[in-house]
This record gives structure tokens, sequence and C-alpha cells, in this order.
């Protein structure tokens, strides 16, 4: 290289530019002739005119150099002078390396449908997964520092009564809210009655957690006083269906038939406590009320610790047992804990949520195992080629680049369809996952591609690993050495080795999924075979709000006329209605007295309002007493009563319950007519509880009502349905349809999220199962045809042909069987991520992981036999001939 | 390429280029030929037109390049094929005959006037 003096060196921009954007080969040798001409110039004519000269030069150049390389990559031309030259410019490499890997796989269509497909499912279903978990598990939710907020939980609810006692003085809590749900009705016009989701709540709520209205305000202090001017606060959602007026603030809406004033429209995504509520009202707080059906939320004070409140909790307990006494199921003042509100609004979604995605994770983890077995299987197929270029002098990353730009070729293209498939895919994940009121906040958005691409590029990065691991294994560098063993086959101890690991990988990873699964499938038999004491087979249910203005006369004459009406549909055994049916979770109980009897401590039982065929209509049994006549008369200024076998046991133990009177909950007193057997009129598994029955032409009237349609046949009580809802629309406008369903939904709704997380890992493991299949199949078939010259020379000698296969499956069954108990192992370790969806079995249930293991072990040996069997029905005449 | 069906006259700096790698003989690097080039014609050139172009014409068949070592520096040095050669005679002779027929007397009064 020339020596330049110190004085004659060029100002390094733009010999920078131009080193930017020469090729790589050639860098070096033209920017020392740029140097020495530099040199020269600056001799002759002075450093400022070489200075300018150079300037020129860089960016004269610039533009045909551009050219120049994007043409060099386009058209693939290397110089015959850069030929044994490395390092020739790398966009050139990449293009041509594109282009060749493009070309390689479409040369294996196979090859490449099965790594294409195999990560598209992978990737497709974790973005689907990403997009539903995002706003449940990762998004902040809608107000203010929602760390610094609680709720206060236990097993029951408060009172306004409670509340408006324990008002401003919660200690280490700056403010504290509450509400209830308490679903109105609205009309427009002439329009049947529409239900709103709404909720009923103290003025501070909106304060607790930090939201301001995006038009007029919050709730003031005194709006929720008894007596005060009834207002409203919309969502955004109503807000728009009502006409976006911006000045709505202030005009009035129909709700429950009562006019109420708007005082503020919340902004778009605001909800709480869930996206499906469409109106905030203010409750009247009752400073006596003991209506216990609302949730205490607060904020904590500045200075309080969020996670260490305990001590608070123990000074909460003590002022309610200053004023209050509990009996011993409900005592609040117990075990009162503050439960971040996070957890408290989305706490049953995240195991469910998680298991899935974990699954879904595991199936791209599989997907990746299985492409990268693929990959080695092909970079071991050209060992050979691999070496030789290699021994001429290829660099390592010369001979790794192709890999990964295949590797990266599959992963946009598996991307893509993987997006794609997501997309088509959404929706039905939607349904599936038991979300209920948040499938509304799971969307589909451009966030989901991006998604999809990330988890494929990083996991076509990870699978390239090990393929290109294995090209620089010692072994390589000896051409002597592969060439050699080129001659057998390529058989070498690396490659089989790390193959065999995969599958293992696989298997076990199958394993998980599949006892994951099959402990789901376990519990929600148990769950199944819990006898919720009524028949739910052709139950139709139509749930509905009464509009609060209807006079009850009226309201009784609907619901007769309803009824009738239902019963004349096709195949109707009978109809009735209930404030309440089973299965539905805790609510509306009451305190009970008992005449002639010493009030023992507080307690409550369930209260239900039904109408006289009622108990025929959901199959439950009589067992003593007679049930409701149509007309019960109630004269005597007494109501009657139908209670079930638990509280006729635990307040009339031995003794003949019929004819006795109770009290408690109603201002009659109550006659009991008759004993049913028991219900799960609560949640599935808070079991059997006392219940009262009362006729609801006697009781005091409740918003929602439940109209039960017995049928012939499932498929009638399906039928009726859409009918029924345009019936009750018709004769009752001021009735707002909830919803329709079947009890037998009712229940797969009460067994929880577990049945809806059981089916979807049911069809993941399956999905598993057949990748944990191919991968197999694909190393064991490798496996036969590199030892087809060792199996016909065997053959020739006198092998059995089934010799041959039982070897080659026995080689399939022992990684499978390492599989398996790797598997087993991993289970056991995540097992307690869905403890809280168990029900009935421990982690560790045998049965659940015996089932697995022969799901798998079936899978993995019929992929196993299928290559072996072929390897054992070859002509060692043609194998040897062919060698 | 030298079937005169199919033939493309290079473009100037094509032509000037082929013609400066063989001038400078032994010694045609890009460096040089630019240097050729920008002595004879006394106009300034770019080094990257002239890797470019050079690039093109190997592409083409026209020019060979090798790599030499000279006092310890790698060089790309080109030399003009056969191919070339037809292909500036071909150049050549179609200029000529395109000047054939024009009256320099008339050019230069032309030019002059």
């Amino acid at each position: 290289m020339t020596t330049i003096p110190k004085s004659d060196t060029p100002p390094p921009l733009p010999l920078l530019l131009l080193g930017r954007l020469l090729p790589r080969a050639e860098r070096e040798e033209v920017l020392s002739d740029v140097r020495a001409e530099y040199a020269t110039m600056a001799k002759n004519l002075g450093v400022a005119q070489a200075n300018s000269w150079l300037w020129q030069q860089a960016v004269g150049s610039a533009p045909s150099l551009m050219k120049w390389s994007s043409w060099r990559s386009i058209s693939g031309f290397e110089p015959r002078a850069n030929n044994y030259s490395p390092g020739g410019p790398m966009l050139k490499n990449v293009f041509a390396d594109i282009r060749y890997a493009a070309r390689r796989l479409l040369a294996r269509p196979s090859y490449s449908l099965l790594a294409i497909v195999t990560l598209a499912l992978g990737i497709g279903g974790t973005a689907a997964v990403y997009g539903v978990a995002r706003p449940l598990m990762f998004d902040a939710l809608p107000f203010a520092n929602e760390k610094d907020v609680v709720t206060f939980s236990f097993s029951g609810s408060w009172t306004e009564q409670e509340f408006a006692y324990l008002r401003g003085k919660i200690p280490g809590y700056r403010l504290a809210g509450t509400y209830r749900p308490n679903d109105v009705t609205l009309r427009e016009g002439d329009a049947p009655a529409r239900m709103l989701p709404s909720i009923s709540m103290s003025s501070e709520l909106f304060d607790v957690l930090g939201a301001r209205p995006m038009l007029g305000n919050n709730l003031k202090a005194g709006d929720d006083a008894v007596g005060a001017d009834p207002v409203a606060i919309l969502s955004y959602g109503l807000w728009r269906e009502l006409g976006a007026n911006p000045s709505i603030v202030g005009t009035r809406i129909t709700l429950d038939g009562q006019p109420r004033t708007v005082v503020g429209v919340m902004p778009r995504g605001f909800w709480y406590p869930t996206p499906r509520v469409r109106v905030w009202l203010p409750q009247p707080i009752n400073p006596e009320g003991q209506n216990g059906s609302y949730t205490l939320v607060a904020r904590i004070a500045p200075g309080e610790d969020i996670n260490n409140m305990t001590a608070r909790s123990h000074q909460l307990e003590k002022i309610l047992k200053e004023r209050f006494t509990y009996s011993h199921d409900w005592d609040k003042t117990v075990n009162l804990q503050a439960q971040p509100v996070r957890e408290y609004l989305l706490g049953d979604l995240r195991p469910a949520i998680a298991a899935t995605f974990v699954a879904m994770g595991l199936i791209l983890l599989i997907a990746c195992t299985n492409v990268a077995a693929l990959m080695l299987g092909q970079v071991e197929g050209r060992a050979s080629e691999l070496a030789v270029r290699a021994a001429l002098g290829a660099s390592r990353r010369r001979l790794t680049q192709p890999l990964i730009v295949e590797a990266l070729l599959i992963g946009v293209v598996a991307g893509t369809v993987g997006a794609l498939l997501a997309a088509a895919g959404f929706g039905t994940l939607v349904r599936a996952l038991p979300l209920g009121a948040w499938s509304e906040s799971a969307s589909f958005d451009w966030t989901l591609f991006v998604a999809a691409m990330l988890f494929s590029m990083v996991a076509m990065l990870l699978v390239v690993l090990i393929p290109s691991s294995s090209l620089f294994r010692r072994d390589h560098a000896n051409l002597q050495g592969v060439l050699s063993n080129a001659r057998t086959g390529g058989v070498r101890g690396g490659g089989v080795r790390i193959e065999r690991g995969l599958v293992i990988a696989e298997v076990a990873l199958a394993m998980l999924i599949a006892s994951g699964a099959a402990l789901l499938v376990r519990s929600v038999t148990n769950l199944y075979a819990i006898d919720p004491g009524i028949d739910t087979r052709g139950v139709a249910v139509i749930d509905a709000v009464v509009s609060g203005d209807v006079k009850p006369e009226a309201r009784d004459a609907a619901f007769n006329e309803i009824l009738l009406t239902l019963s004349r549909f096709p195949g109707v055994q009978s109809t009735a209605l209930a404030m309440r049916i089973p299965l539905r979770g805790n609510s509306n109980s009451f305190a009970i007295t008992i005449e002639g009897a010493e009030q023992l401590e507080r307690s409550t039982t369930f209260f239900r309002a039904v109408s006289a065929d009622y108990f025929k209509t959901m199959g439950m049994k009589l067992k003593s007493g007679r049930l409701f006549i149509q007309d019960e008369k109630s004269d005597s200024g007494e109501v009657a009563v139908v209670i079930n076998e638990l509280l006729a046991q635990k307040y009339f133990s031995g003794q003949d319950p019929i004819g006795r009177r109770i009290g408690g909950g109603f201002h009659l007193p109550q006659r009991i007519i008759g004993v049913v057997n028991d219900v799960t009129e609560g949640a599935l598994l808070d079991g059997k509880k006392p219940a009262r029955y009362f006729l609801n032409s006697q009781f005091w009237f409740m918003s929602g009502v439940s109209f039960v349609v017995k049928t012939n046949r499932p498929r009638d009580a399906e039928a009726l349905l859409d009918p029924a809802r345009a019936s009750i629309n018709r004769i009752a406008p001021s009735f707002a349809v909830q919803r329709t369903t079947t009890m037998e939904r009712v229940f797969d709704g009460a067994v929880g999220p577990a049945r809806q997380i059981m089916l979807l890992l049911t069809i993941l493991s399956g999905l598993a199962l057949l990748l944990g299949a191919v991968g197999i199949y694909g190393v064991i078939s490798h496996f036969a045809t590199r030892r087809k010259r060792d199996w016909a020379i065997r053959v020739a000698l006198g092998l059995t042909s089934q010799r041959v296969v039982t070897n080659i499956v026995g080689q399939g069954a022992t990684l499978i069987i390492a599989g398996v108990v790797v598997g087993a192992a991993l289970t056991m370790l995540f097992s307690k991520m869905l403890a809280s969806l168990l029900f009935g079995v421990t982690g560790l249930d045998p049965l659940a992981f015996l089932g697995a293991s022969a799901a798998v072990l079936t899978a993995g040996l019929i992929a196993a036999f299928v290559p072996a069997r072929r390897a054992g029905t070859v002509d060692p005449a043609i194998v040897l001939r062919e060698q | 390429m030298s079937n005169d069906s199919d033939f493309l006259p290079l473009g100037v700096l094509q032509e000037q280029i082929l013609v400066a790698v063989l001038r400078t003989r032994e010694d045609a690097y890009g460096m040089n030929v630019r240097r050729e080039i920008e002595r004879v014609t006394d106009r300034s050139l770019a080094i990257g037109a002239v890797y470019a172009t050079l690039d093109r014409l190997e592409e083409k068949g026209l020019l060979l390049s090798n790599r030499y070592t000279v006092d310890g520096t790698s060089r790309r040095m080109f030399e003009v094929t056969a191919e070339g050669a037809r292909a500036l005679a071909d150049t050549r002779a179609m200029r000529e005959r395109l000047w054939s027929g024009v009256d320099m007397r008339r050019l230069m009064k032309l030019a002059g006037g």
C-alpha cells in the first residue's frame, strides 16, 4: 500500500461516503487508489483543489454507485476477479440467497409446505390468543392509577346500611364508593323496551376510579341521597346510539319509565365494572337499607402502602364489629381483604387465558422444533456439499447466511399465513374462550399482524440456531472425514443426537398439552356429574327485565298472557316463571325465623318467587305436602311457602314441617305447604342450601324475571327462543328481553371456564399430537433412509423384514417414551397453573396422566410405524445396487 | 453479439472506457482508466461511474477482470475480450459509415458561422 504523507491525509467524510457505496470486495483497493490520487493532486495543485476534487468524486459517484450495487444484486453478477475473494457485497449475497432459498423451497414442496403450515398454525394461534389476552392482561384499565384501587372482598356483598355507616371512615383509604348491577329498560318512541346493562352507584364511584366524563360532570355529593333528582351518566357507546348529540348534557332520557337528566357522558374506551355497562345511575343510599348486593371500591390514601394493608383491614373489621353482628356464614369481620381491582375484575379470567396462551405457545414451540428438525435433516443431507465449500474457503457467515435467509423466508410466509389464520379464527376463539362481557374488549387489529410477524421471526431465528450450530461441529473442518462419511450416506453421531433431542422435546411438549387437557376433561366430567336437582333437558329460558313503572296488575296480567302464549308453542309441556333460576350464583337470601321455635343465630336461606308450574317445569320432585295452586288464597293474612329438604332438615329436624309457619324477609307469616327436593340454587360448587319458594302473585316484585319452558325435545326448546322473544316484545313492550338461552346452557355456564378451556385444550392437544407425529415420522424416516444399506445387508444375510420393522419402531418408541417421561415431569411442574380450573382432581391425577400418555404413545407409534414398514419391505437387491 | 443483426452500438462512456482499457494496457485498473479518459477528454469523470460501467461491460462479456497483486496492493485489472474488440470495431465501423456521407467542408462552415 502506498504510504501517504500526513499532511496529505484526505478529509474522511467523502471517503466514508464512497466506502459505504462501494461493493465490499473492491472497497479497499478503490479507496487506496483514491487516496493516492488525492495525494498526487494535493502535491501538484494544492490541498484545496484536491479536497474539492475528492468531494466532486464522492458526490458525483453516488448515483452511479447506488445504481451499480442495486443492479449487481438484481442481476446477481459477480465479476470473475472476485471469484476467489470472499465478501462480495452483503446485499448482493442476501438477494442471491433469497432467490436460492426460494428456489430450494419450491424444489422441495412437501418440506416447505410442512414447515410453513406447521409454523403458521402455531403463529396464528399464538397471535390470536395474544389479541384476546392483550386487553385483559396487558393493557391498563381505563382509570387512573389502577394499582391504588381495591375492592373489599369476602364471601358476600355489602349493604347500603354498611356503606352509609363506613362512608368516609375506612382507615387507610382516601375515598370509597359502592355500586351494584341494576339493569334498566330504555324506551324510545313506540319501539319495545330495550334492556340496558346498568350500574347503580354511590356518587363517589368515578372519583374513586379517577375517571372523568368526556362531556358534563361526575355525580355530585347528594345525587345519591334518597329523594334526589334522578340523573344518569351515559357510556360513550350509548351516547353514540342516541345520536351523539354534543349538547346532550341537561336533556332527559327515560329509563325504567322514569325521566332522568343526563349529567355526563364517559369517554370512549371507559368501562366499569365490565365493558357491557351502558349507563351509570346514582343509587339512593338508604342508611338503613338491607339490600345486600353491593361491591365496595376504595382508593388508598397517600402515604399508604398498597401491599401492606392487613393492619388497616383489621381496623376496618373492628369498626364493623362496633356496629354490626354477623352470622357465622356471612361474617365480614373475619378475614376481610383488600383485593386489587384488576384482580377483582379480571382475576377469574386469568388462569383460563394464561392456560390457553401457554398451550398456544407450546404449539408454536412444537412447530419450531419440527421445523428445526426438518431443516437439520436438510443440512445433514448437504453435509458433503457444505464441507467442500468450507474447505474451499467459504466463510462461516457465507455458509450460515443461506440458512438464515431460508429460515426467514419460511418465517415471513408462515407469519403471513399465520396472521390470516389468526384473522379467520379470531371470532371463533373469542366465542370459545370464557370471556363473558370482555369478549367486547377483544378486538382484532393490525397489532396482531405485527405480533404474528414478530413471533414468526423470533421463532425462526431460534429454529435456525440448531441446524447452523450443527454446521460448525469439528468434523466439518475435516473434509476428508465428511467425504468418507458421505460415501456411507453421511451418517454422523452429532446430527442424530440433536435430531433425537428435538423429537424428545416435541413429544414432551405434546404430552404437556395432552395431560393438561386430560386433567381438564376429568375435572369437567366431575363438574357435570354434579346433580343440580333439576332436569335441564329441553328447558328454554327467556330472561327479561320489567320496567319499574309498570303497575303490578298490568304486570301480572302480562305475565299470565306471556305464559299462555308460550304454552301454545309446539312441543311445550309446561311453562313457568321465576325471579331467579338455579345455577346462576348467589343472591336473594333472607333471614328466616321459625314460629314456635326460639330464635337461634341470624341465619339466611335462599328466597325464590316462582309461578305455580315452576316445579313441574324444572323437573323438581315433591317430597311431602302439596305444590302451589294457580290461585293460592292469601286472605288469612299469610302466604304459602314451599321449602326444600335441607331447610326442613335444618329447622324441623325430626318434625313434620307441613303446616308450620315461618317468617323473615317478608311482612306476612309464611305457611309451609310442601317440601321439594334440593336444588343447586346458587353457584354449582356452592352445593345445595336451604331454600324457600313463594308464589309470584303473592310476592313483592323484583325487576328481573326468567320465563322457563319445558319442551319435549331439546330441539324444540332451541326453536322457540326467537319466536318467544318476539311474542314477549309484542305482548309487553315495557318488558325488555335480556337474553334467551336454555337450561343446559345455563348449566354449561355454571360449570364455568373449565369447560371451554377443556374444549380448547383438547383441540390444541390434538394439534400437538399431530405435529409431534409429523416430527417423529420425519426423524424416523430419515433414520431409516440413512441406514437403508445396513438393513439391506442384514436382510440379505437373513434378517426377517419383521425384525427390521420392530427395530425401527423400537428406535421411535425409545424416543417417545423418553418424551412422555419428560412431559409428565413438566406437567407436574405446570399443573399448579391449572389448579383454579380443576375440580375433584389433583394436578397429579394418575388417570389423566395415563390417558395422555396413551394418546401420545399411540400417535407416536403410528408415526414411527409408517417409515419402518416402508424400510422393512424394501428389496435388498435394489438397495445394494443403488449404492 | 458479433452477429450484425443483434449488434448494439456502444454508449459513449462505454466506448471511451473500452478504448481507455486498450490504451492503458497492462495498467488497466479503475482509477487509471478514469485518469486516462480525463487526460484525453479533459473532462472530469466520477470514479463511481467508471467502476459501474466497467462492471456492466464485464457482465456483457466485453471485458474480463483478474486480480493481481502489485506492490502489495490487490487490483482488479481489466482486459478487452475478443467480443469487446469486435464491439469496438463494429462501433467504429458504424461511425465511419455514418460520417462517410457528411460533407466536412460544409460542416466546418456551419460550425464556423
